[in-house]
C-alpha cells in the first residue's frame, strides 16, 4: 500500500506598494484632511489601509480591506461621546469635592476600556480583511478577555511588572489564537519566559554596545512575533518563519533616516514602503493547508468603535 | 462592442479558483458572467480594483466578497479607462492625477506654510495682542517676580535712588514703572511685563556714567512699553498652532521637524524685539538731553568685559552689528545733551 505523504506546498507573501504611490495617498488624504479641518480623518484612514492591504499578497492575490470612512466615522462619534462622559464624571466628581474618588473612576474607567477597545479593534479590522474574498475574523469572547486582562493586570501590579511579559505573551496568545481565515485557525505558541530573557538580554547588550545591539534586539523580538505563529486546519498547518537579521535592521533604519532627514520629512512614504517590503520579504510560510480550499466562515462585522478607541489611545495593532 | 475573455472568479464562499468567461460592455461598462447557478452582472463603477503588475483585481458585493482577477492586457487597459471615467469619488479622482502632479502640490504648499509662517503668524501674534488686556501681563509680571525673586538679596537703598533716578525721566511709559536693584555679580538686567524693572549690581559696577544707565533704563523700558513679552508669547503660541493643525496629521516626523524650526524662528524674532528696544531706547535718551554715546558705550563695556556673555546680550550675539546701528544712528539723529547734575549724584548712590 502507498503511504501518502502530505504535499508540501509553496506559499509566498509580498509587499508590492511604492513610495510614491504611497506618497499620493498620504498627500491627497492630507489635503482632504486639512480642507475638511480634520473630519476627513477616517475617511483618509480606510483609504490608506486599502492601499496598504491591496498591495500586499499571498501567492500572487490581494489582500483587501473593506472598511469604510463612514463606518469609521460613526465608531468616531461614539468614542468622543465615551470619551466626555468619562471626563463629565472626572468633573462631576471634582465639583462634589472629591477629587481622588475622581481621578480615581478616571483611570480605572480608562483602563477598562483597554481591553474593550482590542477586542472590539480586532473583531472590526479582522471582519474587513479578506483574501480571495474569504474574511478573517476574531472569535474571542469580551468578557473573558476583559477578565484576563485584569487578572494579568493584577498579577504584573504584584510582581512590581515582572509578570508584564507573561502578560503581553498571554495577551497575544489569547487575541491571534482567536484568529480566524475562513476555516483556518490562527495559533500562537510564544512563552512568557522566553519574552522575558529576551528583553533582559536585549536590554544589557544594548546598554554594554552603546545602543549598536537594539538592532538585534528587534530582530529577536520580531523572530519571537513571527516564528510562533501557526496556521491551522484539519490537521494541517502552515508555520511562519522569519529571516530577518540585525544587520537588516541597522541598514533599513540608517537609510530611512537618511531618506527622512534629507527630504524634511517628505520621503517618509517611501521609508514605510521600504520597511513593509522588507519585512514581508522576510516572512517564510510552510506548511501543507491548501490555500485553494479555504470556506467563508466568518461574519460580517461593521462597528468601528474599537478601531476608533485604539486608534486614539495609540495602542499599535499586533497584526 | 463586447469582449469575451476567461478570468478566475472567487464567489466568496470559498477560495476555489473558477475560471469563468467575461463579457465587458464598454458602453454601459458592465462585466457579465456565468457561474455555476446564475448570471453575474457587474457595474464597474460598483466595483474596487486593485492593479497588480500583470493582472487587476475587481472586489463586488458588501457582505458577499467576491472577485475576479483578470490578466488579459487589453481587457485591463479597458476596464480601467472605463474605470476612470466613472469614478465620481473625489479620493480617487484626486489620486488619479498621479505622482509628478502630488509632489507638485506637496512642495507648493510646503512653500505656502512657510510663506505664511514668516510673514502670517507673526501678523497675528501681534495682532492678537491688542485683545489681550493689559491686566494679564501685569498677572503673567506678577507670578515671574514672586517665583523668581524669592531666594534673591534686594538692595533696598540703591533700589530706593534707581527709583528716583527714573523719576528724573521722561520713559514714555504707559503704566506705573518700578525699579528693584538686586545683589548679585551676574551682568543682567531684564524687564517683566508688569512693568517691574530688574537690575543687578553687576551691570552697574561696568558702568562709568550716568548716561550708560540711562541707555540700559531706556532699552528694558521699551521691552514693557511694547508689550514684547506677550507678544513673543502669542507669536510662539500661534506658530506652535500652525504647525501642529497642519503638519500634525502628515505624519510626526515632519512635525517634529516644524517644532524645531519653530523655536529657531522665536530666536531671530526676539532679535527684532532688541532692535526695535534699542531703536526706543535710543529714542528715550535723546529725549531726556542725554548723551546718546551712553548707549553704545554700554554695549562696548559688556562686549569688552572679560565676564562669561552677559546674560542681557546673549540672547542675541549680534552685539557688534548693534553697535554699529547705533553709531550710525548717532551720526544722523539730531540731538542735545543738557547734563543733568541730579542723575549724576543718584547715579553716584546707585553705582
Amino acid at each position: 500500500m502507498e503511504v501518502i505523504s502530505p504535499k508540501v506546498r509553496n506559499y509566498q507573501l509580498r509587499f508590492h506598494g511604492t513610495g510614491s504611490a504611497f506618497f499620493s495617498v498620504i498627500i491627497v488624504n492630507w489635503l482632504l484632511t486639512v480642507i475638511t479641518l480634520g473630519l476627513y480623518y477616517p475617511w483618509a484612514k480606510a483609504n490608506k489601509l486599502k492601499y496598504l492591504y491591496g498591495e500586499t499578497s499571498l501567492n500572487d492575490d490581494r489582500f483587501a480591506f473593506h472598511g469604510t470612512g463612514k463606518e469609521m466615522f460613526k465608531g468616531f462619534i461614539k468614542v468622543l461621546i465615551l470619551f466626555a462622559l468619562i471626563y463629565g464624571l472626572l468633573f462631576l466628581f471634582i465639583y462634589l469635592q472629591m477629587p481622588i474618588i475622581g481621578i480615581l473612576v478616571f483611570y480605572c474607567a480608562f483602563l477598562a476600556i483597554l481591553p474593550l477597545a482590542i477586542h472590539g479593534a480586532y473583531r472590526y479590522r479582522m471582519s474587513r480583511t479578506s483574501w480571495r474574498g474569504i474574511r478573517f475574523g476574531y472569535r474571542g469572547q469580551r468578557n473573558e478577555l476583559f477578565a484576563s486582562f485584569f487578572k494579568w493586570l493584577l498579577l504584573t501590579i504584584i510582581t512590581f511588572g515582572i509578570y508584564g511579559s507573561w502578560m503581553h505573551v498571554n495577551l497575544r496568545r489569547y487575541v491571534l489564537g482567536n484568529v480566524r481565515f475562513g476555516d483556518i485557525e490562527f495559533e500562537y505558541r510564544g512563552d512568557g519566559g522566553d519574552y522575558f530573557l529576551l528583553n533582559l538580554k536585549g536590554y544589557f547588550l544594548t546598554i554594554i554596545t552603546f545602543g549598536i545591539y537594539i538592532f538585534w534586539w528587534q530582530k529577536e523580538l520580531f523572530d519571537f512575533y513571527v516564528n510562533n505563529l501557526w496556521l491551522e486546519k484539519d490537521g494541517e498547518s502552515i508555520q511562519l518563519n522569519s529571516t530577518v537579521t540585525g544587520g537588516g535592521f541597522f541598514q533599513l533604519a540608517i537609510v530611512n533616516l537618511l531618506i527622512i532627514v534629507f527630504t524634511l520629512g517628505l520621503g517618509y512614504a517611501w521609508a514605510a514602503t521600504r520597511t513593509l517590503e522588507y519585512l514581508f520579504d522576510n516572512i517564510i510560510l510552510e506548511g501543507n493547508i491548501d490555500l485553494d480550499s479555504i470556506n467563508q466562515t466568518e461574519d460580517n462585522f461593521n462597528d468601528a468603535t474599537g478601531e476608533d478607541v485604539s486608534d486614539m489611545l495609540d495602542l499599535d495593532f499586533v497584526m | 462592442m463586447a469582449e469575451q475573455l476567461t478570468a478566475i472568479f472567487y464567489d466568496g464562499k470559498s477560495s476555489v479558483p473558477r475560471t469563468v468567461h467575461l463579457y465587458f460592455d464598454k458602453q454601459k461598462g458592465i462585466l457579465s458572467f456565468q457561474t455555476e447557478n446564475q448570471e453575474q452582472l457587474w457595474e464597474i463603477k460598483s466595483v474596487t480594483l486593485t492593479s497588480n503588475k500583470n493582472s487587476i483585481t475587481l472586489q463586488h458585493g458588501k457582505a458577499l466578497f467576491q472577485q475576479l482577477v483578470i490578466d488579459d492586457p487589453e481587457l485591463i487597459v479597458a476596464i480601467e479607462s472605463s474605470k476612470r471615467a466613472a469614478t465620481t469619488n473625489l479620493y480617487q479622482r484626486l489620486i488619479n492625477y498621479g505622482f509628478p502632479l502630488h509632489a507638485l502640490v506637496a512642495l507648493l504648499i510646503l512653500g505656502l506654510i512657510v510663506l505664511s509662517y514668516l510673514y502670517v503668524v507673526p501678523w497675528i501674534g501681534e495682532k492678537s495682542v491688542a485683545l489681550i488686556p493689559e491686566e494679564y501681563d501685569n498677572k503673567l509680571g506678577d507670578a515671574f517676580f514672586d517665583q523668581n525673586m524669592m531666594f534673591t538679596s534686594v538692595d533696598t537703598a540703591r533700589s530706593k535712588a534707581l527709583n528716583q533716578f527714573a523719576q528724573e525721566l521722561k520713559l514714555n511709559n504707559t503704566k506705573k514703572l518700578h525699579f528693584t536693584v538686586v545683589t548679585s555679580e551676574t551682568v543682567n538686567a531684564f524687564a517683566l511685563p508688569n512693568g517691574n524693572i530688574v537690575v543687578y549690581t553687576g551691570i552697574l559696577k561696568e558702568m562709568k556714567s550716568y548716561d550708560e544707565l540711562v541707555a540700559l533704563l531706556g532699552h528694558e523700558v521699551s521691552h514693557v512699553n511694547e508689550r514684547h513679552a506677550m507678544k513673543m508669547m502669542c507669536r510662539n503660541l500661534s506658530g506652535y498652532l500652525l504647525i501642529s493643525t497642519i503638519l500634525g496629521d502628515v505624519n510626526g516626523v515632519m512635525a517634529t521637524i516644524g517644532d524645531n524650526i519653530n523655536s529657531l524662528q522665536s530666536l531671530s524674532f526676539s532679535r527684532a524685539f532688541e532692535q526695535q528696544a534699542d531703536r526706543e531706547g535710543f529714542k528715550i535718551v535723546v529725549a531726556n538731553k542725554v548723551n546718546p554715546r551712553g548707549v553704545s558705550n554700554l554695549f562696548k563695556r559688556l562686549e569688552d568685559a572679560d565676564f562669561a556673555v552677559p546674560e542681557f546680550l546673549s540672547s542675541h550675539p549680534m552685539t557688534k552689528e548693534r553697535i554699529r546701528y547705533i553709531d550710525k544712528m548717532i551720526k544722523t539723529e539730531s540731538y542735545q545733551i543738557l547734563e543733568n547734575p541730579k542723575l549724576k549724584s543718584l547715579f553716584k548712590v546707585i553705582k
